[in-house]
């Protein structure tokens, strides 16, 4: 019998080889992908934030639990593809125009994708009218928007009024984080939601579906 | 008492003796700050127009990069690193490509050279104008030098966790360059070294309190020994929550620290309680909102807060909690500085 958890430890502790083997065992051994991700994938994810929150892990133990991660996910991308497994939501992030800083947005997709979202990275730099033009194009459930910067964050309310405008405020739920971002400025801004970090933007993100 | 200098002041300070007055500075002020308060000034005749304490070079500064393309805002810097400024963060340009992406590269890697005379030419003019009057500072960051030029920042972290030989050999080439460059700014006359690479986020350290010892403190701790052996202070700038590897920092004997980053949850009076008996601390006015966005009045409260949770006796030198960027409302840096002259003089009367 496959152990779980075993293979939900190695993620957790960044062992990039051993998470991929115990996956290539699994998917041998005829579990489904899906159920992979639900018992190895999604526990490993909750351990690791669980640890990030409480100050026992830091960026380097984060960062190598994303890419054993990685490895298991992409053995697991080409079933769930075809079997449409569905993920939480869809996610659109990206840093703000003018913020070329990209550290905390990527943890904020690592967590995502490590609990089950489909996020959609835009990278940085992106202009309020990028935004848009994503948000109109694509079904996604919710926008997040970062900045590192101080005299970047007026970007933010650039994006939520350039929404507004081209009349998709009410397709989207916005977030914003980052951090010179405050409660009081997200919500002075009109965001739906500020997240202070990685993992409470993903309880965040999962409120807002 | 009879007044200071602006040298004796900060010096006095550092050494956590109390002043006249409390000095203030700023590790950088943004050139549309300069304009909005003294058209035309430059930096250094804006530092004389405000009577600020200090006057503060950046490496970055002394020594400009070359341009790729002017289009793209793309820069080689000294280091070998490719970074990109964006049009609205004119003063920051972030990596997009670092000098050395496998551990081929360091073994045909060449360092830049720590003696090379244009580098310090704007220095030296700053001491025949300012020695003996202003505190002269000069910035090193070794940390952000290997996180930000020398190795792609993911990649850093990950090797300390999967290769930390591969870190000891980056840290090898900044502290072999920084003991030059350091040398050679107490030389020229430099009379306060600031180390300013950041070592935390707003919920913490960077790396755990085990990595920062093992891969981060060894460089700074031989800065700091240096700057002492040559009878500088030395000074440290970290953004974020240190409250982790704060006994860490005190522990190197460094002088002071800058700026019990108030966006970080940081208290400046608790900071004082603890450690205000062995550094001098620096900073604490929130620059991210209050200076902003903030009233004249919010700027006068939060000077006088600061003040009292850290002014008594000495060892406090007020200023914004990490520059005057270009955000910064200017009236509201001004206004600052005005309630710092006024608030901030031995024996001091807040109310």
């Amino acid at each position: 019998m496959f152990d779980f958890t075993e293979l939900a430890h190695s993620v957790a502790e960044g062992e990039v080889s051993k998470a991929g083997d115990l996956t290539r065992q699994a998917l041998d051994s005829g579990i489904a992908a899906k159920e992979i991700l639900d018992k190895g994938l999604l526990p490993a994810m909750e351990i690791v934030g669980n640890s990030f929150e409480k100050g026992e892990i830091y960026l380097p133990e984060l960062l190598m639990a994303g890419d054993a991660m990685k490895a298991s996910i992409e053995l697991l991308r080409p079933e769930l593809a075809t079997k449409g497994t569905a993920y939480t939501g869809k996610y659109a992030i990206g840093t703000v125009q003018g913020d070329l800083h990209d550290i905390g947005k990527n943890i904020v997709i690592l967590m995502l994708e490590g609990n089950g979202w489909e996020v959609t990275d835009l990278g940085i730099d992106v202009a309020p009218e990028q935004f848009c033009d994503v948000v109109k194009s694509g079904d996604f459930d919710i926008l997040g928007l970062s900045a590192l910067l101080t005299f970047t964050m007026p970007k933010m309310a650039d994006t939520i009024s350039a929404l507004k405008e081209a009349g998709l405020r009410s397709k989207i739920k916005v977030m914003v984080g980052g951090a010179p971002v405050t409660p009081a400025f997200a919500n002075q801004i009109g965001a739906d939601a500020y997240a202070r970090d990685a993992v409470e933007a993903v309880a965040i993100a999962k409120s807002l579906l | 008492m009879k007044s200071l200098t602006n040298l004796e002041r900060m010096l006095k300070t550092i050494r956590r003796e109390e002043p006249d007055a409390i000095p203030t500075f700023e590790i950088d002020i943004d050139e549309r700050v300069i304009e909005a308060i003294k058209p035309g000034a430059s930096y250094e005749d804006f530092c004389e127009y405000m009577d600020l304490d200090a006057v503060c070079y950046h490496e970055t500064r002394t020594d400009q990069y070359e341009v790729i393309d002017k289009a793209k805002g793309l820069v080689r810097d000294q280091w070998g690193a490719i970074k990109q400024y964006s049009a609205v963060s004119m003063s920051v340009p972030v990596t997009i490509e670092p000098a050395i992406k496998s551990k081929e590269d360091l073994t045909t890697y060449v360092s830049p050279d720590p003696d090379r005379p244009s580098r310090f030419k704007r220095l030296e003019e700053a001491v025949k104008r300012f020695k003996g009057k202003r505190a002269i500072i000069a910035t090193v960051r070794p940390f952000a030098t290997v996180k930000d030029s020398l190795r792609d920042q993911n990649e850093l972290f990950k090797d300390m966790v999967r290769d930390p030989d591969m870190v000891d050999s980056l840290n090898q080439i900044v502290r072999d360059y920084y003991r030059r460059y350091v040398k050679n700014l107490i030389d020229i006359g430099v009379d306060i070294i600031m180390e300013t690479a950041d070592w935390a986020f707003t919920h913490g350290p960077m790396v755990s309190p085990k990595y920062t010892e093992r891969f981060i403190i060894p460089v700074f701790r031989e800065i700091v020994e240096y700057c002492h052996s040559r009878g500088v202070p030395c000074l440290k700038h970290t953004d974020g929550n240190i409250w982790e590897i704060f006994d860490m920092i005190v522990e190197t004997g460094v002088d002071g620290v800058h700026p019990i980053d108030p966006l970080a949850g940081m208290d400046l009076g608790e900071a004082k309680a603890k450690y205000g008996d062995r550094i001098c601390l620096l900073g604490n006015v929130d620059c991210g909102n209050l200076l902003s966005w903030g009233t004249k009045e919010e700027v006068r409260e939060a000077v006088k807060d600061c003040i009292r949770k850290a002014g008594k006796g000495g060892g406090y030198i007020c200023m914004s909690s990490n520059s005057i960027h270009g955000a910064v409302n200017p009236e509201n840096y001004a206004e600052m500085v005005r309630a710092i002259r006024e608030y901030g003089r031995y024996p001091l009367s807040l109310d």
